[in-house]
């Protein structure tokens, strides 16, 4: 092996290594900012929220990292694929750790208020399956574990269900009085936070069942798109426009 | 972590590339002694020996040692520090601690951290790195997970203690102070009143504080033949007042007939009425509490069921501990003495068992105590363990 091959596959197994460690304290914060959250820790918001600049600035350098290994290595098949994955995975890291940003500002804002222990314990609940997500999306991405990966989506839909349940618990400890509207809003924009977390865990789980099998994932919005274009080639793919009204004239 | 810091100089002194090279080489006897002869053709057996005897030792610390060398190769990882690299998204963090603060101390530097993972399961780790005498680094890892919270624990049973004694008396004095100055009638009924209220407080608190130390210090427990079903009627109509005033129901599950333990009874109708008195206190009003004994095997478990506010999952290994508070000013108007589960702790002890709780916020928590069960014309656990 060439000395500029043994260089190109460190800079992989680097930047891999450095998303793999970027992922672990994402997956750490998830319980971190649900204390913040639960036990009106504003210093420990303001702490949460700063350590987010690192990760910004982590991810920016591992795209840049990314960017250059294309540039300079134009790699192909399975090694375009793990560069790839790394860029798009690298923003749904960065955009996860935000998400627990905006989970620690919504902290701030409804400091003060208690809500009661259904409501505490749901969001318990949100928390863990939420990091128990991106936990195993980590590790099926440190291991390149494809069917590891493909059940994240499966295991996602529990966090959906917890977050109707607590949209639900919401609206009924609203409607007793426990919980004034602003805190309502708070915590049903807290409870999208957590099931959004979700979501990016599932998105990394697709990206590395693409790097380790080659197959794009199945988007169903996309497949939709796709059978709906057969018969109508034009943009909209056979949406229904509304009808043109022609010009009236005065 | 001093001996360790102790016996990598030493070996930083002599023999220390060579015990890298041979832990490395993973059990390589043949290598081993290759490089052992070469270290000194003379005595190459004992030299052999003498590594073969430090690099077992350091396997054995409690300690996760790693070893760099001068590039920052990781030449050496002791077992514990092996398992330090899995999977888990924990190692991968205290992996990163480790090899930034290596490279801190291949610049001559000496790191230390306390890093402090919310798990779960929680773990608090120190991370030492500093660098060695003939070049490269050595970091050591120390799980200090029961030392930290060992530390709170005291820290919180001091401040505690002092707080559920001090406010009751203060109160007295506060109280008495404003009896004495006062002419009128209904003031000086109203604060006759509190003074009560406050004198039942604080000797409540003291009969629960003898009641823990009778139990934690009076000796061996009574062992005789106790009917499970006996202990709990008794606890139920111990409590039965309380949970009336509530409008709680405390419902006895359908258990086994002639169900019986080993034990005193007197302790376990204290630990079983603790476990549904404090049920009743935390459950909204009308609403259930089960109370259930099954045979499992070597055992009777004891399961105290309520559908109440729960517990928040931090607080969930505190529980038992004396004076703890999950929530203070709800505690205090509950009356509770914050000694009741520290007896049901004690009295699990005492009896060979345990007691432990499963709970999530909202949906209510079940406790759980175990008790060795008794079999006629066999020797009790208890006795077998004492």
């Amino acid at each position: 092996m060439t000395e500029a091959r043994k260089i190109f596959h460190r800079d992989l197994g680097d930047v891999q290594q450095e998303l793999v460690r970027i992922s672990a304290g994402v997956v750490e914060s998830i319980p971190k900012c649900t204390a913040v959250l639960l036990e009106q820790d504003l210093a420990g918001a303001e702490v949460m929220i700063m350590a987010d600049d690192e990760i910004d600035a982590r991810t920016i350098d591992l795209e840049d990292r990314c960017i250059q290994i294309l540039a300079l290595q134009a790699p192909v098949a399975g090694e375009l694929r793990q560069v790839i994955s790394a860029l798009k995975i690298c923003a749904e890291i960065e955009r996860s750790a935000d998400l627990v940003v905006n989970i620690c500002k919504a902290a701030r804002r409804i400091y003060g208020h208690d809500f009661d222990p259904k409501l505490r314990g749901l969001v318990l609940k949100m928390a863990e399956q939420a990091r128990h997500l991106f936990s195993e999306a980590t590790s099926a991405y440190m291991t390149m574990d494809a069917p590891r990966a493909a059940a994240i989506d499966d295991m996602d839909s529990f966090l959906d269900d917890l977050q109707r349940q607590f949209i639900q618990a919401i609206f009924e400890s609203h409607a007793a009085g426990r919980i004034d509207l602003q805190v309502a809003i708070q915590l049903a924009v807290v409870a999208r936070f957590y099931e959004r977390i979700g979501d990016h865990a599932v998105n990394i789980g697709e990206k590395v069942r693409f790097q380790v099998t080659g197959l794009p994932p199945e988007h169903s919005g996309a497949a939709r798109h796709r059978q709906r274009a057969i018969g109508d080639p034009t943009p909209l793919g056979g949406v229904q426009r509304p009808q043109e009204v022609p010009p009236t004239s005065e | 972590m001093i001996f360790v810091l102790g016996l990598l100089s030493g070996l930083a002194a002599g023999v220390v590339s060579y015990l890298l090279f041979v832990a490395s080489s993973k059990n390589n006897s043949v290598v081993i002694a290759e490089q052992a002869t070469s270290v000194d053709d003379e005595q190459p057996n004992e030299n052999l020996e003498s590594l073969l005897l430090i690099r077992d030792a350091v396997n054995s610390l409690s300690v996760g040692v790693v070893v760099v060398g001068t590039d920052g190769t990781v030449i050496f990882r002791n077992k514990l520090a092996e398992s330090v690299t899995g999977v888990v998204h924990s190692d991968v963090l205290v992996e990163e601690v480790v090899e930034q603060h290596l490279s801190a101390a291949l610049n001559g530097e000496t790191k230390r951290q306390v890093l402090d993972l919310f798990g779960p399961p929680r773990k608090v780790f120190s991370v030492l790195a500093t660098p060695l005498l003939i070049g490269g680094a050595v970091a050591m890892i120390e799980d200090i997970t029961e030392r930290y919270l060992v530390d709170a624990v005291r820290t919180d049973f001091v401040a505690n203690i002092s707080h559920e004694l001090k406010t009751p008396v203060g109160a007295l004095a506060v109280l008495a102070e404003a009896l004495s100055q006062e002419d009128d009638f209904d003031i000086i009924h109203r604060l006759s009143e509190k003074m009560v209220d406050e004198a039942i407080r604080v000797g409540r608190t003291i009969d629960d504080l003898l009641e823990l130390s009778r139990i934690e210090f009076g000796g061996e427990a009574v062992k005789d033949e106790v009917d499970a079903e006996a202990i709990i009627s008794e606890s139920i109509s111990r409590v039965s007042p309380l949970a009336s005033t509530h409008s709680i129901r405390v419902a006895l599950i359908e258990m086994p007939q002639s169900l019986k333990v080993v034990g005193d009874r007197r302790q376990l109708v204290s630990a079983i009425g603790n476990l549904i008195e404090n049920a009743v206190k935390y459950s909204e009003v009308g609403s259930a509490v089960e109370v259930s004994a099954e045979d499992e095997g070597e055992w009777v478990e004891f399961r105290v069921k309520d559908f109440g506010l729960g517990i928040p999952a931090r607080d969930l290994d505190r529980v038992f501990e004396r004076f703890y508070r999950v929530d203070r000013a709800r505690s205090r108007d509950t009356g509770g003495t914050g000694l009741g589960l520290a007896i049901v702790r004690h009295v699990a002890n005492n009896h060979g068992g345990e007691v432990s709780v499963t709970s999530i916020e909202g949906d209510g928590s079940t406790f759980l105590l175990k008790i060795p069960k008794y079999v006629s014309g066999k020797q009790s656990i208890m006795r077998e363990s004492a």
